[in-house]
């Protein structure tokens, strides 16, 4: 039993959503800027046969026709990272620039941590933490395959990440990943509401912490890969101190965050947060909302 | 704000960037001004590139990109300093053609002809960096890490590019 079917109320067209849930992922590739340009590498890979199409929300993520595109030479280069489509959207969400200085609480193995360092253009600093030393090996080496030079990589505990007064904070937290089972469908087989609540804790936990590491006016992003509200609108509901905005990216459907669950209101404003899911646009799922620090 | 790092048990040491671009200038003839806005730190027996002179006041696990070791009697650039940094050399880098671009990738040495200062080198193919080698005596072998090596047969889109 997957226990999707406590979803249907919520998820329209849900025999679509069903339908999509058991193929598997399309193969995409983020282009990395910080080391190729866009048009160039597209010239290349046309040259050697490879068939991609660009998405229509954002430039640098590319859908291949090739079996493993991380064996093809541009992998080995860096010029490209193998990331799912949906799981680009938290950092242009969170729309760092230039010169700022970025927190991704939560970074291994880093694919958002290098999009934010593209977006920035190398310059400024992104702090990437990992509590786990085994996910720091890969959070690193993706950094330096990427040629990510403004990346300083930190170890703490997130909830007692120690101080800063960042421009922006990313918590692309742990959860159920019941979003990812397009890439890997036991995760579904693993849920249950007691994992859902019991991460509940643990990422409200982050959330708050970074509300404190954020400076007044600057941005933070919640994000997570599971369709289960208690991780989501359950968990941004908890926040006092910062106000939500509006969460929305041109070319790419998505559902309003939802107002209430299982007996507990969340309030209206939940309809600001994004809920992607897979019939909408082909991808795996997610959950993004934004918050401005007061 | 500080600039070390407090609290590790080996710091990043801010280091003299004329020193270290004369390094690169030296070997690899890259013009100091492609460093520009960058800095180097020094830990242990490797030199890394960060964006910024000042690193926040954490414990800090890695900085930028690990660009130079310093461990051996020759300083030795890494693969990752070269694929940003490598396409500004004028000077001991070589262009290998598809086959030969195939054994550096699986990570063999192979004999080769080439006017080279022995040492390590910038190894292209195609004009992009793949990363570094090293050539002695007439052969050159694959620096490449291990994690990135891919067996011979194994690149997708790699003989499609033959130009010979």
């Amino acid at each position: 039993m997957d226990r999707l079917d406590r979803y249907a109320s919520i998820i329209p067209d849900f025999e679509k959503f069903r339908e999509a849930i058991a193929r598997p992922l399309p193969p995409t590739v983020r282009i990395n800027s910080l080391k190729t340009r866009r048009d160039g590498l597209l010239d290349r890979l046309d040259q050697g046969g490879v068939k991609f199409w660009p998405f229509g929300w954002y430039p640098f993520g590319l859908r291949l026709e090739v079996e493993k595109p991380g064996n093809l030479i541009e992998s080995l280069m860096g010029h490209i990272h193998v990331q799912e489509e949906i799981s680009m959207v938290p950092a242009v969400v969170l729309d760092p620039k230039p010169g700022e200085t970025v927190l991704d609480l939560c970074a291994a193995p880093g694919s958002k941590t290098t999009q934010i360092s593209q977006i920035m253009e190398n310059m400024g600093v992104v702090v990437a933490n990992d509590p786990s030393p085994q996910r720091i090996v890969s959070l690193r080496a993706n950094c330096e395959r990427m040629g990510a030079l403004n990346v300083m990589v930190t170890k703490y505990d997130g909830r007692h990440f120690p101080k800063g007064s960042f421009d922006r904070v990313l918590v692309d937290a742990p959860c159920t990943g019941q979003g990812m089972a397009r890439k890997d469908p036991s995760v579904l087989q693993r849920w249950s509401l007691k994992r859902s609540l019991g991460i509940q804790r643990l990422q409200a936990s982050l959330l708050k912490r970074a509300l404190y590491l954020t400076r007044p006016g600057g941005t933070i992003v919640y994000s997570t890969c599971t369709f289960a509200p208690e991780e989501n609108e359950g968990v941004v509901s908890q926040v006092s101190g910062a106000r939500l905005v509006n969460v929305e990216i041109p070319g790419l459907e998505n559902r309003p965050g939802i107002e209430e669950w299982d007996g507990k209101v969340y309030g209206p404003e939940m309809e600001r947060c994004a809920r992607y899911y897979p019939h909408q646009n082909d991808t795996g799922g997610f959950f993004v909302s934004k918050f401005i620090r007061e | 704000m500080s600039q070390s790092s407090s609290g590790n048990k080996l710091s990043f040491k801010l280091l003299d960037g004329k020193v270290v671009t004369e390094m690169w200038r030296s070997r690899f003839g890259i013009p100091p001004e492609a460093f520009e806005g960058y800095y180097f730190y020094e830990r242990g027996k490797n030199i890394w590139i960060f964006s910024s002179s000042k690193i926040p006041d954490l414990r800090c696990d890695s900085l930028g990109v690990r660009s130079i070791s310093t461990k051996g009697k020759v300083w030795k650039p890494s693969t990752y300093a070269l694929q940003i940094f490598g396409p500004y050399a004028t000077k001991n880098w070589i262009d290998l053609d598809w086959e030969d671009a195939g054994k550096f990738i699986a990570g063999l040495s192979q004999s080769l002809e080439a006017d080279l200062d022995d040492g390590y080198v910038v190894v292209r193919y195609g004009g992009e960096v793949l990363g570094c080698g090293l050539y002695t005596h007439g052969m050159l072998v694959s620096q490449l890490p291990k994690e990135r090596r891919i067996a011979e047969g194994g690149i997708e889109n790699l003989p499609l590019r033959c130009e010979r």
